[in-house]
């Protein structure tokens, strides 16, 4: 079968037009209380509620409700039902809640900057806070 | 228009109707004398406006001087009460910012399901199979944190037997202490930390896929043959060791008692059943347990691990046994496959008695593959416990059996479930109605179908 190299570009070009420029992933940036001292392979545990404390600290997971599914697809790997499953799960097996949802980059940065322990994710972030990984 | 401004134009008007009304062509002397007269009167209006025209610029520089005063102070009024909404929006988002995720209510989450069942079960023992609606379970639990390193966790589980009876259970209540991630203590009544399925999934029917649970891990009036719940004490933890995460539990609490072995009843037909001493014993017995588990971090979907359980055993018979099991479980659980085995053997003493040492074993393996919302599974259980062993003797459930179970799991939703299960039991060490007399093997299909939920 013989392929017209013009009809070729010409569906390259319309696939190409065809992408919405919103589909463009968002940066999420993941920050920390600046008294934490955490790193990227920390946060997968953190997240999942295996890693709860830093030294004597309390770690406080915060999820971001505009961010959740592009921060759980980049740093977890996994959609928002198998997180919740996963919470579930651990949740009664071991009595430990999952994170609070805040409403968005405002909430989460307040929260992270004024709570000792406290993790979360953002869209860019806010002074005050430590940015542990940006995916 | 103000009424002065009306005033001035009415006066205008006037005067100009006068001044147009006059005949243009009269020379005479009459006439020019009334226009003599009328441009006196003209030039008294004009300074009659003019006058007018002062006073009106007077008034207005009066009023504005007196209303300037008036706005400057609304303004200021305005402006504060402004600062101070701003403020208190501020301090409620400063204040909501700054909760701990421990003061953001207490939620309550629970297990419940319903369904059906045909049985064909038919012997002595356990009389007919139940067919018809059933009720499952209705659960209840919620995990309170007080601060960072205290909490707990409590259970309610509304339960229908066998008999269509409902009875409300205390299923766990347990107070706990996080030191850090490798050491929590927690006491109070918890779900015995052995295997793998007890404490995964327990009364939460939604997040297994089968319906059944294997029959030689139910609960105790169920058909289970091990204590699912412990009353004590029970240390647990994990951390991440080299290339793997590892973890552990200890535990020790009050030993179970086999109720319901009566010295009345024929020696082959008991009806014992395990009790978990909730609120201790007059004559205390111990039992203690182990629970260890490897995950290689590069496979987080496998765990593997072993157990062990040890308590001394009495029933109403006075017959004393060492419970002595040791096993181990593998698990793989990824986005597709979710397979599970699990082995326990027993070595038990008979301590009251010279029957000696008796050895049981009791297995199953299930698989599962998740094609999105179906997930098709299979599993095979198999029971060999020694009859002349007190503790499975004066056990109910205490007799063999196999079964083999196919089943298919539909997710409605992420928190709802279809689930239906065939499966075909041979039930061993029967007896005769006269309960004494051997009776041959019972094996029957059972078919299921189970609508599960979690909230």
């Amino acid at each position: 079968m013989h392929l017209d190299p013009k009809l070729i570009a010409a569906l390259f070009v319309a696939a190409a037009c065809s992408v919405p420029f919103g589909a463009r992933a968002q940066q999420v940036v993941v920050i920390a209380n600046p008294a934490l001292q955490l790193t990227a392979a920390d946060l997968p545990d953190i997240f999942l509620g295996e890693k709860q404390f830093a030294g004597s600290v309390k770690l406080l997971p915060v999820d971001n409700s505009g961010l959740q599914e592009q921060f759980l697809n980049k740093a977890l790997s996994m959609d928002a039902a198998k997180y919740n499953g996963r919470w579930v799960k651990k949740s009664f097996r071991d009595g430990v809640n999952p994170p609070p949802i805040k409403s968005g980059d405002a909430e989460v940065g307040e929260y992270v900057k004024r709570t000792p322990g406290a993790v979360g994710y953002v869209g860019s972030a806010p002074a005050g806070v430590t940015v542990v990984n940006k995916y | 228009m103000t009424p002065v401004t009306n005033t001035l134009t009415a006066v205008c008007i006037a005067a100009a109707l006068a001044v147009s009304a006059t005949p243009a062509g009269a020379a005479d002397t009459a006439d020019a004398a009334k226009l003599k007269a009328l441009e006196q009167k003209l030039e008294q209006s004009l300074r009659m406006i003019e006058a007018l025209q002062d006073k009106v610029k007077s008034l207005e520089g009066s009023a504005a001087a007196k209303s300037a005063p008036a706005n400057t102070a609304a303004a200021a009024e305005q402006s504060a009460r402004l600062d101070s909404l701003e403020r208190q929006v501020s301090q409620l988002g400063s204040g909501l910012a700054s909760r701990s995720s421990s003061d953001d209510g207490l939620p309550v989450h629970g297990f419940a399901d319903v369904g059906m069942r045909r049985s064909g079960e038919n012997n002595a023992v356990f009389g007919k199979g139940n067919k018809g609606a059933a009720v499952g379970l209705f659960d209840l639990y919620l995990s309170p944190q007080f601060g960072d390193h205290v909490k707990a966790l409590v259970e309610l589980a509304v339960e229908v037997d066998r008999d269509g009876g409902a009875a409300i259970d205390l299923e766990r209540l347990q107070a706990g202490y996080a030191f850090n991630d490798a050491l929590t203590a927690w006491i109070g009544r918890f779900h015995t930390p052995y295997g793998y399925w007890n404490t995964a999934f327990h009364h939460g029917a939604q997040i297994q896929t089968s319906i059944l649970r294997p029959r030689f891990l139910d609960f105790e009036d169920k058909g289970g043959i091990l204590p699912t719940h412990t009353v004590g004490g029970w240390l647990t933890g994990a951390l991440n060791v080299g290339p793997a995460r590892v973890g552990y539990d200890a535990y020790a609490g009050n030993a179970p008692h086999i109720e319901g072995a009566t010295p009345t009843a024929p020696s082959l037909l008991r009806r014992g059943e395990l009790n978990m001493r909730a609120a201790g014993s007059g004559s205390h017995q111990t039992s203690t347990g182990f629970n260890l588990w490897v995950s290689p971090r590069s496979l987080s979907a496998l765990r593997i691990g072993l157990h062990g359980l040890r308590a001394n055993v009495a029933d109403d018979l006075a017959n004393n046994t060492r419970l002595n099991m040791l096993g181990g479980y593998g698990v793989f659980i990824d986005d597709n496959w979710e397979v599970l085995g699990e082995y326990y053997h027993f070595r038990n003493r008979d301590l009251s008695g010279a029957s000696g040492t008796h050895g049981s074993n009791a297995s199953y393996l299930q698989a599962g593959y998740n094609f999105g919302r179906v997930t098709p599974f299979a599993r095979a259980e198999r029971t060999r416990l020694d009859q002349t062993d007190n503790y499975f003797g004066s056990q109910l459930f205490g007799r063999s059996y196999d079964r083999f179970a196919l089943g298919m799991r539909y997710d409605l939703n992420a928190k709802s479930a279809l689930k239906f299960e065939l499966n075909r039991t041979r039930q061993k060490d029967l007896v005769a109605a006269d309960g004494i007399t051997a009776a041959p093997d019972d094996s029957y299909i059972e078919a299921l179908m189970q609508f599960s939920f979690r909230f």
